[in-house]
């Protein structure tokens, strides 16, 4: 057994903006001690525990499965949890809320857009007919699935809108992961609801307000690649346009 | 837009899109810049077409032009910038076809070499062309 080095230090800058006196944010240091096995996000909890107890962010699983602890660290979006302090050395770390959103207090966001955005692309299925328990499993191929799995990763961690400049530009754009989940559904054989979502994917705002800068998948830290749903669904909504929908619906069946 | 409430007290940040924020979005900029030489080089196609158009001696007088060095120079920067956007174009193509078993990789290989078949026969009707 090898004995542990003892904690290093690494300076951590946040922003700080608390919305009842300040009017726009500003940063505040803090030493944090460490060791090479913690998180950006325990850096953040070593903060709050034992420096100011008046930080605030978002957190909950520690595994980059909730998708909640999304900042900006030294401009680029990470999951808090996800990025180590060790890699920053010999720092400052910076981290900031995520960008493109909304600051409510600190280093929360205000969701509040996406929220809209995900609901306009109806990310459930939608089949054919409706279905009832009665009618038993709806059934599809491990190659039906794997048209779409990739995609269902997606845990609305929002760093892909952080990364992405034409959210930046465009605040309606529908962005990323709403659009990576609107091929989701798309293209899963059990559903059957291109003509209900065609009206957001053929938008100015939807498919089309893509400029394909690819930074979306490349922070993903769920590899969900946003930007290979996008770009796929421009060359369905031409389809769409030239009165070719029916061939945008996925193989029905498939036992 | 929807049915949810923005929080009513936030701070919006203003501050302009930072294109060289990382190396994926300074690519991006390499990328679309290169296409504004390909539009350039279109209108010097264009030019040519008119000035043809208005007789042989206009022709000869637009092909002399083309022949200062200036404009080889300008030539040069444009294949560069061709060179560039075929390459580039052709790495992330990959991500506009819909999901398959194919390897981006090979994907891309074969939008190159595509593109080095095309410009070997093009070359070729050239040469053939000129000698004629």
């Amino acid at each position: 057994m090898t004995a542990q080095a003892s904690p290093r230090t690494i300076r951590i800058e946040a922003m700080r903006f608390n919305p009842e006196t300040d009017k726009e944010p500003s940063w505040k240091g803090y030493d944090v001690p460490f060791r090479d096995d913690m998180s950006v996000l325990q850096g953040l909890q070593y903060i709050k525990d034992h420096l100011d107890g008046s930080l605030t962010f978002r957190w909950s699983c520690r595994m980059a499965i909730c998708g909640s602890c999304g900042m900006m660290v030294n401009d680029t979006p990470q999951l808090a949890c996800h990025a180590f302090l060790r890699d920053y050395m010999p720092g400052p770390v910076r981290i900031e809320a995520l960008d493109n959103f909304p600051v409510i207090r600190d280093l929360v966001i205000d969701q509040t857009s996406f929220l809209n955005k995900l609901e306009a692309v109806k990310p459930w299925l939608i089949p054919r007919a409706q279905r009832t328990p009665a009618d038993g499993p709806n059934r599809q191929t491990p190659e039906q699935m794997q048209k779409y799995h990739a995609y269902a990763q997606c845990i609305n961690c929002l760093l892909c809108y952080a990364a992405c400049p034409q959210i930046g530009l465009k605040p309606d754009f529908a962005g990323p992961a709403a659009l990576a989940l609107m091929h989701r559904y798309n293209a899963d054989s059990r559903d059957q609801g291109w003509p209900a979502r065609a009206e957001m994917a053929n938008a100015e705002d939807g498919v089309w307000g893509c400029t394909y800068v690819g930074e979306c998948s490349e922070v993903c830290p769920k590899a969900v690649d946003p930007a290979h749903a996008i770009n796929q669904n421009k060359a369905n909504s031409a389809l769409d346009y030239f009165g070719l929908g029916k061939k945008l619906a996925p193989s029905e069946g498939g036992q | 837009m929807g049915r949810h409430q923005a929080v009513a007290k936030t701070y919006r940040r203003t501050r302009p899109v930072d294109w060289g924020r990382s190396v994926h979005r300074r690519r991006y900029m390499r990328r679309e810049l290169t296409s504004v030489f390909l539009i350039a080089y279109a209108l010097v196609l264009l030019s040519g077409l008119w000035r043809l158009s208005q007789g042989e001696a206009a022709f000869d007088a637009w092909r002399a032009a083309m022949s200062h060095p200036l404009a080889l120079v300008g030539h040069a920067v444009i294949f560069v910038a061709a060179l560039y956007q075929t390459i580039s174009w052709f790495q992330v193509m990959p991500r506009t076809l819909p999901d398959s078993q194919i390897r981006p990789a090979s994907i891309t290989r074969a939008g190159w070499a595509a593109a080095a078949v095309a410009s070997v026969l093009v070359l070729a009707l050239f040469i053939v062309g000129g000698a004629k």
